[in-house]
């Protein structure tokens, strides 16, 4: 893990010290990954905290858009399929034939935005042995992503 | 309830009605010259070494990852299966949609950088590792080669389907002992063997971007003329064939007529499941330099496949309209056949009058979605052989070259069972798919999730795990008698197992199933060594790992290459 020191005051700003004043950033560079327990359901440090909690809550939106649309359509037929107005789609094909897959898609742009923010969070980059042969996309993560609903 | 729930129709007529089956001349010219381009694509990237042949050096980046995990991806199940299901089976179709796109997210978020971290080169050589047993790399092993033969038998089905369109009825040439789609069938499963054994999975990468790129083309192009020229849309057919969704017959939009609620979620998800359980999508992930690249290429990857799989349902209503306006009645009884449906996407150019090159095309733009798919898949299931249990098993001295010559021959072995089976499919192309996505559900994705997640899974876990995993996938196919194997096809016909446990939703009950005995037996037996654990830990680390290096190594190294002591 890189040793910086300085603190990224933006960063910085957001934790609030509960521990002895240790940051999370802080305490995460006193974690050996080979020591602590992997439990999806309690993570054991601050990085796999912010991590599982990216990845519970897109976990819980996607199971909505997935299975939402069909289930409402079980339990209130009528008002499901009622067409749309201007594009004429019965409601429920809709937002099974473009909702469900287009907010998978929103999902895990959102899902990897927050990753690398994450990752700038705790001062983490990738190694690029040799130069791209492709393009890279979205290199800077700072924009906040609330992209989530439809 | 049970009428509803068999929508799939059955059907043995493989001369699909509407399509016009004849030899045509621009249109074979299209196909032979994408295939030497294939073929030359192939040879120039030809490997002998082994970490070419898997991984591609790990060298491939981002997009071109993306590219290449979407022509992966994109079979003939999703060229043409998906609008056809659509097409027949209405709202039910939509279930292949949404769980065939939205498992990407589940595998983005659960498994693409943690599998890229635990840097194997195969989903067996994961399992084998992660539970050190070589049974279970064997079990892994063999679902991969089933998975790889079931999931083809549906591209083969489309290939020989499709290729009647462009090359016409060849039957002659084998005195009439096989039928023309049997003839057209095995033509095109012997090109893509000698295709791929000729070529690793380098040639195969840099050739599935040229095939993605050919086949969204062909998909988008054709969708788009045949809509514009039949009136029916504009340039946006992805949105505006909402406005003609009343016009069609209600099976084509009355949610619950072509399946039950209940077959709905089943399906979908086994799909979604299924996705993060096959093997030749997961070893995309260990193409790529870090984990960053991992993430990124399985979010392209998504947006390349929604690019089809919103167009499907488009292109599928205009074909449904089509071919009630030109052939005859869609629903009902006779209705179009499952061989027609299968068709639809070819059909519909061609009925909307489109110049014969363009249809050839787009016919071409399927065939290549399913030589594609047949190349991943293939390479995913003879490296389980020659890798996973030919060198780390039978032969663990085996050379490169042995070991690639094995390979090379289970490619040959894969290839000719599937071109047996595929002479008489009785089940639409997305439905055969759908029986490989249940067992990768079921049996794979377990081991994967909670060898990943949970490091206390262990050996016996595992074994139990996978062996009920096998034994509950099986249950249903025999109940239906799929690909005729109980009571040539009828099945034992067991009306509970059919109602609640179809085979093509098989995952619903037997992912369940899968991890509570995983789990149980995991509890019950001694925990796993601690090597073990930190292996797992490791695959969770945000420092980044050399891309040269898997977990085991990193694992070794802290513990001075000593065995540790659990």
């Amino acid at each position: 893990m890189t040793a910086d020191t300085n603190h990224d005051s933006e960063h910085d700003t957001r934790e609030v010290a509960t521990d002895g004043g240790m940051s999370d950033v802080e305490r995460e560079k006193q974690v050996d990954y080979l020591d602590v327990e992997i439990n999806l359901l309690k993570p054991a440090t601050p990085f796999m905290r912010d991590h599982l909690r990216v990845i519970w809550l897109g976990f819980a939106i996607w199971a909505l858009t997935t299975f939402g649309p069909i289930t409402l359509t079980r339990i209130a037929p009528d008002v499901m399929t009622t067409q749309m107005p201007v594009i004429g789609f019965p409601l429920h094909y809709f937002l099974l034939a473009i909702v469900g897959p287009g907010a998978a898609l929103i999902l895990s742009v959102w899902y990897a935005r927050k990753r690398d923010q994450i990752d700038d969070k705790y001062g983490i980059e990738q190694p690029t042995a040799a130069p791209e042969p492709t393009e890279t996309t979205s290199d800077d993560a700072t924009a906040a992503d609330g992209g989530v609903s439809e | 309830m049970i009428d509803a729930m068999v929508a799939m129709p059955l059907q043995s007529d493989m001369l699909p009605q509407g399509l016009d089956i004849s030899f045509k001349a621009l249109p074979a010219l299209i196909v032979v010259g994408m295939m030497l381009t294939f073929m030359v694509a192939g040879f120039m990237y030809k490997v002998a070494d082994t970490d070419n042949m898997w991984v591609a050096g790990r060298s491939i980046g981002n997009i071109e990852n993306g590219m290449a995990i979407g022509a992966n991806w994109m079979s003939a199940a999703t060229y043409l299966g998906v609008a056809a299901t659509v097409a027949l089976s209405g709202v039910y179709g939509l279930a292949y949609v949404v769980g065939w796109t939205t498992g990407y997210f589940i595998l983005l978020i659960f498994m693409a950088a943690q599998m890229r971290r635990f840097g194997k080169y195969t989903a067996p050589d994961f399992v084998g590792d992660r539970f050190n047993s070589d049974t279970a790399r064997a079990l892994a092993a063999i679902t991969t080669f089933l998975i790889g033969f079931v999931y083809t038998l549906g591209q083969a089905r489309g290939m020989g389907l499709v290729g009647m369109y462009i090359l016409g009825d060849w039957s002659a040439i084998t005195g009439g002992a096989l039928s023309a789609y049997q003839t057209m069938m095995i033509i095109f499963m012997v090109i893509t063997i000698g295709y791929l054994s000729l070529s690793g999975m380098l040639g195969a990468t840099k050739n599935m971007v040229l095939q993605y790129i050919i086949l969204i083309v062909a998909f988008l192009l054709g969708l788009v003329a045949t809509g514009w020229t039949t009136g029916y849309t504009t340039v946006l057919p992805q949105l505006e064939y909402g406005m003609m969704i009343d016009s069609l017959s209600s099976e084509f939009s009355d949610p619950f007529v072509g399946g039950s609620y209940y077959l709905w979620v089943a399906t979908c998800f086994s799909l979604v499941f299924g996705t993060c359980g096959l093997p030749h999508v997961l070893v995309r992930f260990y193409t790529v330099q870090n984990e960053r690249i991992a993430r990124w290429s399985c979010t392209w990857g998504l947006f390349f496949i929604s690019l089809l799989y919103l167009s499907a349902p488009a292109f599928a209503a205009i074909g449904v309209s089509l071919y009630s306006d030109q052939i005859g009645a869609v629903y009902g009884d006779p209705g179009m056949s499952g061989a027609a449906a299968d068709v639809l996407v070819v059909t519909a150019a061609q009925l909307a009058d489109l110049p014969q090159w363009f249809v050839g095309f787009v016919a071409a733009g399927g065939i290549a979605a399913a030589i594609a798919t047949t190349a991943g898949l293939f390479i995913a299931a003879s490296s389980a052989i020659s890798h996973d249990i030919y060198a780390n098993i039978i032969n663990e001295d085996a050379t490169q070259r042995q070991q690639v010559l094995v390979g090379r021959l289970s490619i040959v072995a894969i290839g000719v069972l599937s071109i047996i089976f595929a002479l008489d499919p009785q089940q639409p192309i997305a439905a055969l798919v759908g029986f490989a996505f249940s067992l990768a559900a079921i049996v794979l994705f377990p081991m994967f999730f909670l060898g990943l997640w949970w490091e206390n899974t262990n050996r016996p876990g595992a074994l139990s795990g996978m062996v009920t995993g096998i034994i509950v996938w099986f249950i249903p196919m025999f109940n239906e008698g799929n690909f005729g194997l109980v009571n040539g096809g009828e099945g034992l016909g067991i009306e509970v197992i059919s109602t609640w446990m179809p085979a093509i939703g098989s995952g619903l009950i037997g992912v369940p199933i899968v991890f509570a005995v995983t789990i149980i037996v995991s509890l019950i037996t001694d925990e796993p060594p601690l090597e073990t654990k930190q292996m797992v830990r490791q695959c969770h680390s945000p420092e980044p790992m050399p891309k040269d290096k898997t977990a085991a190594d990193v694992v070794a190294e802290r513990n001075g290459n000593a065995p540790a002591d659990d």
